[in-house]
Order: structure tokens, then C-alpha cells, then sequence
């Protein structure tokens, strides 16, 4: 209502400064040349001036004089030409109905159209001040705590899984660098950054993520997540033998309703193919890059291999959406559209289709051409 | 409800616009005294209207209000202050609001300090302004609002653009559009003066410090832009022929020869009809440079908008605004009377030389930049015109100007004496001879064909203080006379000297740079050296450094001289994180006017890197030349006579009365 | 002569001046007009040696190399052609594998090996060189994404 108001008030003082001049009434208007008047006598007098320091010569400055002179004259003579014309009633009135009409309908037809008169303004401080439950804004706060003291290692610690949840790659990488250069490295923590280093790779478990796991297994030398990344590494490498053990280790040492068996197993198979020409020893960066550079097929089936363990991960922990979203995405690509149908199913079976998450899910099917009977009841 | 009051004022400037485009000129037309007068008023409330729209945008930014579209996309709670503020119009959105806020600003000034002028010719000249603000504010309103909102608000911005925090991109944008959008007023009197169908010298002094403080402002903004491009991208170059900067540098190019056309129109009436056509020109370039950066249609450094809607709704304000006015050009010029006569050697032959060179360069940077669009439009055949063909055309054609300038003071009107003016300038010249030499056997080398560049540029300077000398008549009376005489010229012809003398310190700079300039591209180990203009510059080692935004590897340098350390240079790679962007921070360190230039590239397996490093002889004088330009333009600009010519409205006095008081 | 005559003089001093200026313009357009051109069309139409053109394409996987000093060579590709391309000088901050790219040179007589002289740099992360995305799309190697600003 406040609103409101101020744009009343604020169309009425325009309104009335742009009507003073109409309702001032007739106002005898100036002589229109008598500015052009005073520019050619101006322009007389730097002559003289010039004349007097001897800039230009006598005969110049009478030339000059005279041209001007035949100005000043026609200038002076012309006046009759600006007669001022009888202001005319009806034409006043015509521009008054104007300025009244013009200024709300254009102001009123366009603002209804194009603004949001309900939204109130949102300061980011005011946001801060009284967060609510919007985990974004808390993120903020966080940031901007951090901002203030960056050698806080222990928030960065707290932000850096929070950003890889909101799919903020580049922020999370940075945050665990912090955390573990402020605090020192833990498993825990060298895990979160490599499995940062490998989803901003698209999966590739790179030179980097993989020099990340090693350490994290010196530091936790059972841990299955760190493993089965190393493992991954190899087989992406290339070095297929060294990584079927390493994923057959794993299975061994597993209890025996793991959920991520299967997909050990998965991968277990997987390299159990003809082997391919391997070199021996660590896989240096050439090699890495070499599975990057691998034909489609082998790609192909790398890619299915991360997905499954995102598919793994979500069986695991599935109150994720940003994961499912990319899962059914993941088997869209891969052209499993019976899995991504699956995959959405299991989906919406965690976030119910009246719920936000849901809703995302939906319209991704919608997006994707994906069948949602079945599944939205 | 703040963002909302100025998203309304906003909507409400383009009511008053659209009424500020009928209303004065119909009054004109009529000779309603009241009606006109509306005019005056409509363009200050109009201005008020806009600034206030413009100051909740930025008040928006500083705040960080995400529920507002354009902050959200271009801004981040945790950008210093500056490039909060700087974000507002480094945008698309935010910098269309910038253009008219100082086209409803240019408009408000003519309003409050136009009393000198005609009724008439302001009433129509604000009319014309009000429709340019009303297809401008159209424009925002429809295609690029910057007051969309978001529901519900983000809580983090996307980040201004790391490339854009920078100061020099915080106050280029507003500079350049002062002189683009200066220039609107030159348009606005000469439609005026064509609807009128009268024009004579005294429009030409009406419209000079409206050229003057436009052409002023638009040096800055070129050298503004020239120097971040310079530091910023790390390439080294000063000047690239993009689109974007010829975008500038067409207006500038045809701004300068308006504000000599329209001083032979002022003092000899001569040239009427084209000062007319060169206002028009001038303005419709800089509306093509606003197409040509806005629309997308280039292949730019700059052109960070694309989105075809806007690029075929700034085309149609283009065509119509450009078309209609040769439209009425063509049909009201052949009605103006022409002008006086002059013989072809006095100072209007001279300034129509350097018109008519100025028109034909402007004509040839126009061609290299549009051929490649129209060729990929008629054809859809992709080519570049890049740096050589400018160089060739450009550099060619402003040879013959930069020999003439001297001599342009130096002559009388209507008949002069080439004679007399050669033997005048005979002392500059060879004083400007003997310098370029000596500085050439200094330099030990480069091409011979820069002593004669670095003599036109000493020409300049030295023609410039001949000028004045002769002027103060230094040599024919005594000295103390001399003086007075130096301190009683024209605050003009100050401006005049300054002008051309900033024009010869920025030729010096740019063929000392061409010429003497010594480039090392060279993969360095820690220890190594290399040579750059007399200095040693030796590499001391990479360092990994964290940022508030960004990670960086840092090189260090040590720059030596004759074994005596003179400097230490950082130049690094930076990455900043949440864009995920590289950048390159080029290292750079003065001595005197020449620079040493590093800038990194990749960095190699076995810990070296490799690394550019440009000697840049006297490149500062290329800017400080500009510098002094534009000191020359404000130096004119406070020119007392520009003011002449306000009569009070009510007593009218006569003769001596009329001079103000200083 | 007449003052008739002089301005005759004056007019056709203006002529000329313009005519020796557009002489220049098309001049200078024969020496510095470069032709862009992909992989693909060089394959179809070879370009004579010692012709100066754009090429454009993405950035073949792998096929960065960097050489002695300063001197890289990578192949360019549309994903129908490749061309090798050696290059000396800094690369810009945005050349990556896979990206777009537009290289400015020439091919030496005899040999198939494009020397590029200049490789573009540009500033958003997201870009594409406009002529390459335009070609690239009309053969739907790269979808392209929307700029947003």
C-alpha cells in the first residue's frame, strides 16, 4: 500500500512540475535573437582586442568588422520575424489533458506489465541478519565469516562436503585446500578432495585425485571409498590386472551386505577382459592422459562405470537430489533409458513428487521424454 | 519496495520522455511561449527521473539485493566495494541506464545553461533530445530491464567478471559514454536548426562547447580504455584495431573535425551546410558504436552481450534516428543559404584540409570495421581485416595532417601567406630535425624512417609553442611585453597550442614505441637473464599464492642496470576459482616514460616458464599526449567567450554591460 | 587565373585526394584481408602457400606439444579435417584441449604444416570463437550453450 502511494505522489509531482509552465499563464516571451546579437558583438570586440595586440593587420580587422557588422545588421533587422503569437486556449488545454493522461497510463500500463510491486527489497545483510532456514543464505554467512578469517580451518572443513552437495566443484576443491593446509590432512578430508578433483573431472580420477587418495589411504589404510577410487584410477589407466586386484581386495575385506558390492563386482568383471599392452609401474601423467584421449567404446564404458557408482552412492545415501538428478541424466546419456525410468522411480520414492526435489525430478523426465506414469502416483 | 519506486520512475522518465518529444516542438511550431517552456523543465525532471532510477540499481548492488536480476548475474557479496559499484554498468543492462542517465544529464544542462539560445532552436533541440531518451528508455524497458526480479532471491551472486574488476574498467565506461552521448547535442541543435530552416555563426558558437566538452571526454575514455587493454590483457599492445575501439574512435575522428568545421563556420559563416552533416555524422557514429558493441554482431574483446532481440531493436533506433535525419537533411539543406568566401592558402583552406582528411580516415576505419559484417551478411563469407590494412590506410592518410597542423594557426583568415608561415615555422622544423636525430643515434638503430616520424611529432610540439610565441610576439617586442601579451591570449588558444602539442607527444610515443620497442619471448630457468632496452631482467623463481578469489603462481623478476638492482617485477597466472577463469597479470615497471612489460606463459615440465618481456620506449607519452589533449579542451572549455551570448532574461542591457564580470 | 578556375583546382585537389584514398583502401584490402577457414575446407580447397588466412576449429585432444623455448604445435580439427599448426609466443590464458580456437598465418611452400603467427585469446570462459561456433554448430560437432549475459 506504501507503495502505492509513493508512485501517486511521485506521478502527481511530475505531473505538476510539468504543468507549471501551462498553468503560469502567458509569460511574455524573451527576444529570440538577442543571444545571436550578443555573440557578434562579442566577436567585435576580440577584434578590437586582437587588433589592439597586433595579431591582425588594420586592413584585416576592417574586413572582419564589416562581415560581422552585416550579421549584427541582418540579426537586428530580423526581429519582426519572432512575432509572438497569441496563445491559444484550446491548445493549452490540449497539452494539459496530456501531461495528465500520458503520464499514468504509459507509467501504469508498463509498470504492471514489466514489475513485481510485490516484491519488497532483500538486502543481503537484512538476509543474514535473519536467515531462516535457507541454506543458501547460511552457506553466505559462512563465506562470509571465512572471508573475515581465513585461517578458520575448522569452517572450512564444515563448508567444503556442504558446497559439493551444491554441486559447487571449483569452491569445494578450494575449501578443502584450505581446510587441510589449516588443520592438516585426515582421511576424511583427502577423500572429499579427491572425489571433488575426480566429479570435476567428469569422472577421470586425474594425477592429482589420485596422488589425494594415496595419501588418505597412508592415513586410512582400509578405507573402502579411498580404495575403490585408487582402484578406479588404475583401471582408467590401463593397468587392468593391477586394478582387478585391487577391486578383488576390496570384495574380500567387505562385510558381506556392503551396498556397494555389486558394483565391485561390476568392475571386477570389467577387468577381467583381454588384457590390453600394460605398462608396468605407477601410472604417470601420459598415461592419465591417454584414458583421457581412449577411444569412444572405452569411454563409453568408463563412464558407465562412474555411474554406477553414483548409483552405488545413492543406494548408500539417498537423501541427495542434486545425485539422482544427475543419475537419470547419466543413463539418459548413455542411452539406458530403462535404468534413467529406474533411477527416477527410486528418486521420487525419496523425494515425493509434491515435494521440491520432486518437482526438479519431474520436470527433468518432462526435459528427458522419460515416462513418469507409474512413478508420479 | 525500493527496487520497485525505481523501476516505476524508470517507466515513468519514458512518459516524460515521450512528452518532452511533443510537446516543446509543437510549441515551437506554434511559437507558444508556455508550451516551449515545458521543454526546459520536462529535461530536468526527466534527468532527476533517471538519476534516481540509476541510484536504487546502484544502491541495489552495494547492498547486494540478489531479488534483483542484474545484481544477481553480475555481482557477488564479496567484491570489494568498488566493483560493486562498477558492476552497475558493467553490464549490459546497467550500462544501457548509464547512456541515458547522461543523455537525460546532457539534455538537463542544455536546459539550465541554454538561456542564451533562441527559444525556438532550444525547444526543438530538446524535443530531439527527448526522442532519443524515449527510444533509449524504450529500449531498456523492454529489452534489457535491469529491475527483473527474482523469487524467491538467490542468496549468492554469479561474480562480476574477474577481467572487469579492475579501476581503469570502473571509470572507462563512464568517461567514453560522455563523449558518445555528448554528442547528441550537436545532433539535437543541427535537426533543430534544419526544422527551423535558418543558421548562421552564432549556432556554430552554440554548439562549440557542447563539441569541446564531448570531444574532451571522449579522449579521456579512448586513452582510458587504450591503457587498461594495455595492462589488463597482457598482450602487450596499446591498440588493436578491434571493432569495439574503432566503435570510439570513428566519433572521436569526426567529433574532431566538427570542432574545427564549426570554428569557420563561427567566424566566417563558411561551411554552414556541412558542419550540419558533420553533427549528424558524428552522433550517428557513436549510435553505431553502441550498435556494434551492444548487438553482439561483433567478433570482440568486448562484446560481452548477445541476444539478437536487442541487437535488431538498437539496429531499427539506428536506422531511423540516422536515416531520418539525412532524410531531413537532404531535403531542408539545399534551403540554407551558403556561406563566405576564402581563398584556398588562409585557415579556412586549412580547416577544410583537415576535414577533409579527417572524413576520409574516419571513412576508412568505417569500411575496415563494417566490410567483414556486410561481406558474412550479403555473402555469409567469413574474413578479418586486422591491424595492417589500418596501419596502411590510417597511417598513410594522417601524414599530410600531421605536416598541416602546424601551419593551420599560423594562417590568416580568408587570405594568407604560405610563404610567411613556412619561414615561421623554418626554426621548428629544424629544431625538430636536429632533436629526432640526436634522439635517433641515442636509440643506436631501428628503421631510418623513424627520424622522420619522430620529426613530424617534434613539429607538433614545437609548431604548437611557435604559435604561441608569435602570438605573445616574442623577439619583435621585449620580453616583459611578451609576457603580458602570453597572459592576455585567449584562454583558446591555449587550448589550441595544448591540443596539438598532446597530438605530437602521442605521435612521438607511438613511433618510439613502433620503432625502438624489443620484444623476448624466451622459456626462462630461475637465474637466467635477458636483456630489455638497456635493463636486465633476470627470472628469480616461481611462488604459489592465495588470493581473497583466486590462486595464483607468481613469477618474480629483478631488473638491473650496469649490476645495480633498480626493481623488483611480479607478473603471475591467476585462476579465479568460482568462474574457474584464467587470467594473466602482466608485471610492469616504469622508468622515466618507457616501461619494462612482463607477462607469463606456460609453465614447463621441468620448472621453467616461458615468459614475454617487452622493452616499451616512451610508450607513456602515447597516453600523456592524450592527457595533454584533454587538459588542452578543458583549458578551451573555460574559454569566457563560449558564455557570451546569455542575455538576462528580463533587463536587457546594451554594449559594455553585457560582458560578465571575471 | 580566374577564381573560377581556382576553385576547379581546389575541387579536383579534393578528388584526388579521395581517389588516392580509396586506391589505398583497396590496396591495403588485396595485402590484409585474411579468409577464415576450417580444416574441412582446406581439405576441399587448398590455399595456395604464403596466403594469409584465418583457421578456426577446437583444439585436438592430445595434440599440444610444446617444442624448444617458446614454440608450441597442436592440430586443429573440426571433426571432418585436421591441420598441424606450429605457433611461437605465449598461448592465451583460454587455450585448452577441446576448446575453440582461431589462428591467423600462413602455410610455407611446400609443406603442410600451417605457421600461425597469432592464436586468439578472448575473455569469457564460456566463449567460442563466433565464426568457429557458427561452423561448428551447422555441422553439430558442438551444441553450443547460450551465453547468458
Amino acid at each position: 500500500m506504501l507503495f502505492w502511494i509513493f508512485v501517486a505522489i511521485l506521478t502527481a509531482a511530475v505531473a505538476a512540475a510539468l504543468l507549471y509552465p501551462l498553468l503560469r499563464g502567458a509569460h511574455a516571451g524573451a527576444d529570440d535573437r538577442a543571444g545571436e546579437a550578443a555573440v557578434y558583438r562579442d566577436q567585435l570586440r576580440e577584434l578590437d582586442r586582437d587588433r589592439q595586440q597586433g595579431l591582425i593587420t588594420d586592413g584585416e580587422a576592417e574586413y572582419a568588422r564589416a562581415e560581422i557588422a552585416r550579421r549584427l545588421l541582418a540579426v537586428s533587422g530580423g526581429v519582426a520575424a519572432g512575432d509572438p503569437a497569441k496563445p491559444s486556449a484550446r491548445r493549452r488545454r490540449v497539452a494539459e489533458i496530456l501531461v495528465i493522461l500520458c503520464l499514468p497510463a504509459i507509467g501504469l500500463g508498463i509498470y504492471l506489465d514489466t514489475g513485481s510491486p510485490e516484491l519488497p527489497a532483500q538486502p543481503l545483510q537484512a538476509r543474514l541478519d535473519n536467515p531462516g532456514n535457507d541454506v543458501g543464505i547460511l552457506i553466505v554467512k559462512a563465506e562470509q565469516h571465512l572471508a573475515k578469517n581465513p585461517d578458520d580451518g575448522a569452517g572450512w572443513d564444515l563448508l567444503a562436503p556442504i558446497y559439493v552437495r551444491n554441486m559447487r566443484l571449483g569452491d569445494a576443491e578450494m575449501a578443502y585446500r584450505n581446510a587441510i593446509r589449516l588443520i592438516g590432512p585426515s582421511a576424511e578430508r583427502l577423500n572429499g578432495l579427491g572425489e571433488t578433483l575426480v566429479a570435476a573431472a567428469d569422472g577421470v580420477v586425474t594425477a592429482d585425485a589420485r596422488a589425494t587418495f594415496e595419501a588418505a589411504l597412508k592415513l586410512e589404510p582400509q578405507n573402502f571409498r579411498t580404495r575403490f577410487y585408487i582402484a578406479l584410477g588404475k583401471e582408467q589407466a590401463g593397468q587392468y590386472p593391477d586394478a582387478k586386484g585391487d577391486f578383488e581386495a576390496i570384495l574380500k575385506d567387505s562385510p558381506a551386505n556392503a551396498p556397494w558390492l555389486s558394483l565391485v563386482k561390476q568392475h571386477i568383471t570389467l577387468n577381467s577382459g583381454p588384457p590390453v599392452a600394460i605398462a608396468p609401474g605407477d601410472p604417470t601423467e601420459q598415461q592419465v592422459a591417454d584414458a583421457q584421449a581412449m577411444s569412444s567404446d572405452d569411454r563409453t564404458q568408463m563412464i558407465e562405470g562412474m555411474v554406477a557408482g553414483l548409483d552405488a552412492k545413492l543406494a548408500e545415501d539417498p537423501n541427495n537430489i542434486e545425485g539422482w538428478l544427475r543419475l537419470v541424466r547419466s543413463y539418459t546419456v548413455l542411452k539406458q533409458p530403462d535404468k534413467a525410468g529406474e533411477a527416477l522411480k527410486r528418486g521420487l520414492a525419496v523425494f515425493p513428487a509434491d515435494s521440491a526435489g520432486g518437482k526438479q525430478l519431474l520436470a527433468l523426465a518432462a526435459e528427458l521424454g522419460l515416462s513418469t506414469a507409474g512413478a508420479s502416483q | 519496495m525500493s527496487v520497485e519506486l525505481g523501476h516505476y520512475a524508470l517507466v515513468l522518465a519514458l512518459a516524460v520522455a515521450i512528452l518532452l518529444s511533443i510537446l516543446p516542438m509543437w510549441g515551437a511550431r506554434r511559437n507558444d511561449q508556455a508550451l516551449m517552456d515545458i521543454g526546459s523543465v520536462a529535461a530536468v525532471v526527466l534527468f532527476a527521473l533517471v538519476a534516481f532510477s540509476f541510484g536504487v540499481l546502484a544502491h541495489a548492488h552495494l547492498v547486494s539485493d540478489f531479488s534483483v536480476r542484474n545484481v544477481w548475474e553480475n555481482s557477488h557479496s564479496l567484491v570489494p566495494t568498488l566493483y560493486k559499484i562498477s558492476g552497475v554498468w558493467g553490464n549490459h543492462e546497467g550500462s544501457m541506464l548509464l547512456w541515458l542517465l547522461i543523455l537525460t544529464l546532457f539534455s538537463a544542462l542544455v536546459a539550465l545553461f541554454g538561456r542564451n539560445l533562441p527559444d525556438r532552436l532550444r525547444a526543438d533541440a530538446l524535443s530531439v533530445q527527448g526522442w532519443i531518451s524515449a527510444a533509449f528508455a524504450l529500449f531498456i524497458l523492454l529489452t534489457s530491464n535491469p529491475f527483473q526480479r527474482l523469487s524467491p532471491a538467490p542468496a549468492e551472486g554469479q561474480d562480476l567478471n574477474p577481467v572487469l574488476q579492475d579501476v581503469g574498467l570502473a571509470i572507462h565506461p563512464p568517461l567514453l559514454y560522455l563523449g558518445y552521448v555528448g554528442f547528441s547535442v550537436c545532433f539535437s541543435f543541427a535537426i533543430a536548426a534544419l526544422i527551423e530552416g535558418r543558421i548562421d555563426a552564432a549556432w556554430a558558437r552554440w554548439v562549440r562547447p557542447w563539441t569541446l566538452a564531448a570531444w574532451t571526454f571522449l579522449t579521456a575514455g579512448i586513452a582510458m580504455g587504450s591503457y587498461w587493454a594495455y595492462y589488463e590483457l597482457g598482450w602487450g599492445g596499446w591498440w588493436f584495431w578491434d571493432p569495439v575501439e574503432n566503435a570510439s574512435f570513428m566519433p572521436w575522428l569526426a567529433g574532431t573535425a566538427l570542432l574545427h568545421s564549426a570554428l569557420v563556420m563561427e567566424k566566417r559563416e563558411a561551411l554552414k551546410i556541412w558542419t550540419i552533416l558533420l553533427a549528424i555524422l558524428t552522433f550517428s557514429l557513436s549510435l553505431l558504436g553502441t550498435f556494434l558493441v551492444r548487438s553482439g554482431v561483433l567478433t570482440s574483446v568486448h562484446a560481452f552481450a548477445t541476444d539478437p532481440t536487442r541487437g535488431v531493436f538498437i539496429l531499427a533506433i539506428l536506422v531511423i534516428f540516422i536515416g531520418g535525419a539525412l532524410s531531413l537533411f537532404a531535403f531542408r539543406a539545399p534551403m540554407l543559404n551558403a556561406g563566405g568566401l576564402f581563398a584556398p592558402i588562409s585557415r579556412e583552406g586549412a580547416l577544410v584540409l583537415n576535414n577533409l582528411i579527417l572524413t576520409v580516415s574516419t571513412a576508412t576505419v568505417l569500411i575496415g570495421t563494417l566490410y567483414p559484417l556486410l561481406l558474412e551478411a550479403l555473402t555469409g563469407e567469413k574474413i578479418s581485416v586486422g591491424p595492417p590494412f589500418f596501419n596502411l590506410t590510417f597511417g598513410l592518410l594522417m601524414v599530410p595532417l600531421l605536416l598541416a597542423v602546424p601551419f593551420g594557426p599560423l594562417l590568416a583568415w580568408k587570405r594568407a601567406d604560405l610563404l610567411g608561415a613556412l619561414q615561421r615555422l623554418f626554426v621548428a622544423a629544424g629544431l625538430s630535425f636536429a632533436v629526432a636525430l640526436v634522439f635517433y643515434y641515442d636509440q643506436y638503430g631501428g628503421p631510418v624512417m623513424a627520424v622522420f616520424g619522430l620529426a613530424a611529432g617534434l613539429f607538433l610540439v614545437f609548431g604548437a609553442l611557435t604559435d604561441l610565441w608569435l602570438r605573445a610576439g616574442f623577439g619583435r617586442l621585449s620580453t616583459s611585453i611578451g609576457l603580458r601579451r602570453l597572459a592576455g591570449l585567449p584562454r583558446s588558444a591555449f587550448g589550441t597550442a595544448l591540443a596539438h602539442m598532446g597530438l605530437g607527444i602521442t605521435v612521438l610515443g607511438i613511433v618510439a614505441v613502433t620503432a625502438f620497442e624489443t620484444e623476448h619471448v624466451v622459456e626462462m630457468k630461475p637465474g637466467m637473464s635477458v636483456p630489455a632496452g638497456g635493463y636486465s631482467l633476470t627470472f628469480d623463481g616461481m611462488k604459489s599464492a592465495v588470493g581473497p578469489n583466486y590462486t595464483e603462481d607468481r613469477g618474480h623478476f629483478t631488473i638491473r642496470r650496469g649490476g645495480t638492482v633498480k626493481a623488483d617485477v611480479w607478473s603471475s597466472k591467476r585462476l579465479y576459482t568460482a568462474r574457474r577463469m584464467p587470467t594473466t597479470e602482466a608485471g610492469i615497471v616504469t622508468f622515466g616514460l618507457s616501461q619494462v612489460y612482463v607477462s607469463l606463459g606456460d609453465l614447463m615440465a621441468d620448472g621453467g616458464i616461458v615468459v614475454r618481456i617487452w622493452w616499451k620506449p616512451y610508450i607513456l607519452c602515447i597516453w600523456g599526449g592524450a592527457l595533454v589533449m584533454m587538459l588542452g579542451g578543458f583549458v578551451s572549455l573555460s574559454d569566457r567567450r563560449l558564455r557570451v551570448g546569455a542575455p538576462s532574461r528580463r533587463a536587457r542591457p546594451a554594449g559594455p554591460a553585457l560582458e560578465p564580470a571575471e | 587565373m580566374t577564381r573560377k578556375q581556382k576553385r576547379l583546382a581546389v575541387i579536383a585537389a579534393g578528388m584526388g585526394f579521395i581517389a588516392v584514398a580509396a586506391m589505398l583502401v583497396l590496396y591495403a584490402f588485396s595485402q590484409s584481408i585474411a579468409y577464415f577457414y576450417m580444416p574441412a575446407d582446406l581439405a576441399n580447397t587448398p590455399v595456395p602457400p604464403e596466403t594469409r588466412i584465418r583457421l578456426g576449429g577446437l583444439v585436438g585432444e592430445g595434440s599440444v606439444v610444446r617444442g624448444n623455448g617458446s614454440t608450441v604445435a597442436f592440430s586443429v580439427t573440426d571433426g571432418e579435417g585436421t591441420v598441424k599448426v606450429t605457433y611461437t609466443g605465449l598461448l592465451p590464458d583460454l587455450f585448452r584441449e577441446g576448446q575453440g580456437v582461431v589462428t591467423e598465418g600462413k602455410f610455407e611452400p611446400g609443406s603442410d604444416v600451417f605457421q600461425a603467427d597469432s592464436v586468439l585469446a578472448k575473455h569469457d570462459e564460456n566463449y567460442m570463437p563466433k565464426e568457429v561456433a557458427d561452423r561448428l554448430k551447422e555441422k553439430g560437432v558442438w551444441a553450443g550453450q547460450e551465453q547468458t549475459q
